[in-house]
């Protein structure tokens, strides 16, 4: 499968440069790369501009970029309007609205299914912030509903029972974009590649253990790093055993980093803990029962979102951890049974 | 302050929240396209920038593919270096073409760093506030402890700032469709802002704007994002300040947001500048629904709603040209900054 192509780039400065392949993260990319994705129609002239060459709301560049806007920031899960309106004073940039947060999922068990859309729609009321919601992996008519409820991105999400023992959303037919997780490269690239816009690692959630948040970043940091000193060739062997597409591949190896914003998930429960995935180098994080499963919620959230901004100051990040009360019990992800990790699901 | 008479000129972007990294890769490429200068990196943004992932290139350009994840890694502020090496005018890569003038005939050195504290915004002679949630932005910055030096910077000092989507929402004046319990704004742009006006982010679009008034008569449509996008609603004039438009209001600025349906929020006064509201982009009101390739925004004909303006030493854009990868408005910006700073040095 081709990879998302973001459409009509612009940069036409530097059409001296090598032609490369698009790159989402245009204004990100290295330098050789940067605005060399011109696809190759004609530049526009100055009196017969043309808009986006194709339906210009639903274009890579404008999903990818909306995450391009949450970078930094905390998104927090969040089960009604209360909890939502909390998450926004705190200053989280997005919400995950859901009906469970994922501790409660797996406590309860049963199959935990897209959340009820008035519920969403009560929580995308309440808050100016963008709402993120959450369908099934595969599921594909889930995701139809959370795009015609409006919501602003939907998390295809492990966190859910899978609906498709196969096969995940094709991502790219719609105009919503799409968060998936990754334990790795390979992962990542293959979400990338049937359309999403934005990547979690997945950590481990509904845990507080953030060993497997950590687990999950490394591993892709190392595979980067990896293809970043490979020939083409070792490339191409590289991207038939991590079973993802070459050119995305060698796009990450180019880029040094992910093609699209990447923030940290699964298990994230302090402050501290939001710092230690920033210093690792997540673009932000994803916060689920970490913050409504604890002591003083409003107390905490406000200062996961400071230490995420200040992640590198040590000084700030004392501070904000004093005094924050009881935080979620957890469950240690090392002493637990490999059947209940969450992380499995999807492939 | 900085204020010092040197030749180094500090630009500083938020980075509180938002794609402030997409901004410094843009400035220095602005920078690097007007072929007028040089990247000298500091030798600890390259120890710093050093990690994990590989990063190791020698070449100047290695810091550029690493502006997001190196940046993080490094303590505090990130300065890297840009010193114009030469006084030539020539350009190099065609589109570029921004004539040189008197305030570009000395030597003189970008320093481009992040803001997360008063005092690395103590060193800023500009500022970018970058897109990203204007409500998460402003809540960090209160409890920064930057809102007051930004307020002293943009509307007292009189600094250059630009704000992008977010950035200008907390530039503006006033800005309504605010959360529910308001939102704290700098301000300084004397114009109302509608927060998402053009809805949520399915209305999110792309689009090619002529911008002559940034980039010159015959400059090139301007290919331009907007997500979840707010647009400059009215250009507050004194005595439309109480927030609602109908020219009714005292002539006074408000210290309180009026409490209305649209939750309606202004900014604290400070002093007022006399400068006009330049309007420097529209959007015409159909440009996002085109679907066909043979019209532009601006064949349509309308005065369309105002997607970037300026007022004395603020800039605010609607879209995010840190997101095209085209470095032009970024360019045109520096130049301001430029301009400002050898009028402050030249001063009463």
């Amino acid at each position: 499968m081709p990879p998302p192509t973001p459409i009509n780039d612009t940069g036409r400065l530097n059409s001296n440069v090598e032609p490369d392949r698009p790159s989402a993260f245009r204004s990100q990319s290295h330098r050789a790369t940067n605005g060399t994705s011109e696809p190759p129609q004609a530049p526009a002239k100055k009196t017969t501009a043309t808009m986006s060459s194709s339906d210009p709301q639903s274009s890579f560049a404008v999903k990818a970029g909306l995450a391009q806007m949450l970078k930094g920031g905390v998104i927090m899960d969040v089960v009604n309007a209360e909890q939502a309106r909390l998450a926004e004073e705190a200053g989280a940039c997005a919400v995950m609205a859901l009906e469970r947060v994922p501790a409660d999922i797996r406590a309860q068990g049963g199959v935990a299914r897209m959340s009820d859309p008035a519920m969403i729609q009560e929580i995308m009321r309440a808050v100016t912030i963008p709402v993120m919601a959450k369908a099934r992996i595969g599921h594909l008519v889930e995701c139809q509903i959370l795009q015609a409820i409006g919501v602003d991105y939907i998390d295809e999400s492990e966190v859910l029972t899978p609906a498709d023992p196969t096969n995940h959303v094709d991502k790219s037919k719609f105009a919503t974009p799409f968060v998936c997780g990754c334990r790795n490269l390979g992962e990542a690239l293959r979400r990338i590649s049937e359309g999403a816009a934005m990547i979690r690692t997945k950590g481990e959630a509904g845990t507080g253990d953030v060993v497997e948040a950590v687990r999950h970043m490394q591993t892709v940091n190392a595979e980067i790093a990896r293809a970043s000193s490979a020939s083409d060739a070792d490339l191409r062997q590289m991207a038939r055993e991590l079973e993802c597409d070459y050119a995305l591949l060698k796009e990450c190896a180019k880029l040094k980093r992910l093609p699209v914003v990447n923030f940290a998930a699964g298990g994230i429960a302090t402050p501290a803990d939001a710092a230690l995935m920033m210093q690792m180098g997540c673009d932000g994080v994803f916060v689920g029962s970490g913050i409504f499963k604890s002591g003083d919620a409003a107390k905490r959230a406000k200062a996961i979102v400071q230490a995420t901004t200040h992640y590198n100051d040590p000084k700030v990040l004392a501070e904000v951890s004093i005094g924050l009360g009881e935080a979620m019990v957890g469950i240690n992800c090392m002493s637990m049974d490999e059947g209940n990790k969450l992380q499995k699901r999807g492939w | 302050m900085t204020g010092s008479p040197t030749s180094t000129i500090t630009i500083g972007v938020l980075a509180l929240q938002g794609a402030f990294a997409e901004h410094i890769t843009l400035l220095r490429q602005a920078a690097d396209d007007l072929h007028r200068f040089q990247i000298v990196e500091r030798d600890d943004w390259r120890s710093q920038s050093a990690h994990a992932d590989g990063h190791a290139d020698a070449d100047g350009d290695a810091a550029d593919a690493n502006a997001d994840s190196g940046d993080r890694r490094a303590s505090g502020s990130h300065p890297i270096k840009i010193n114009s090496s030469c006084a030539s005018s020539s350009t190099k890569n065609g589109d570029v073409t921004l004539p040189l003038d008197s305030d570009f005939d000395s030597d003189f050195d970008f320093d481009l760093i992040e803001v997360r504290t008063p005092a690395s915004l103590a060193r800023c002679d500009g500022l970018i506030i970058p897109g990203g949630e204007s409500t998460s932005i402003s809540l960090i910055a209160s409890r920064t402890g930057l809102l007051e030096p930004l307020r002293e910077f943009v509307k007292v000092q009189r600094r250059p700032t630009w704000g992008t989507c977010a950035g200008l929402i907390l530039l503006a004046e006033s800005a309504n469709k605010s959360k529910a319990s308001g939102q704290e704004l700098i301000g300084g742009l004397d114009v109302r802002v509608q927060r998402n006006y053009f809805g949520r982010q399915v209305e999110s679009f792309e689009a090619d704007l002529l911008l002559p008034a940034l980039l010159g008569e015959e400059g090139d449509v301007f290919h331009t994002v907007f997500i979840r996008a707010p647009v400059v609603e009215a250009v507050l004039t004194p005595d439309s300040f109480v927030g609602d438009g109908d020219g009714e209001g005292e002539g006074e600025v408000p210290l309180a947001a009026p409490t209305t349906d649209d939750a309606v929020v202004v900014a604290p006064a400070k002093q007022a500048t006399k400068a006009p509201v330049e309007i420097l982009g529209r959007l015409p009101g159909r440009a996002k629904t085109i679907r066909d390739q043979t019209t532009n925004a601006a064949d349509l004909g309308e005065d369309g709603d105002i997607v970037a303006v300026k007022q004395g030493n603020v800039f605010g854009t609607a879209f995010h040209p840190e997101l095209t990868g085209d470095g032009r408005i970024h360019a045109w910006w520096l130049r301001e900054v430029v301009k400002a700073v050898r009028e402050r040095q030249m001063g009463p």
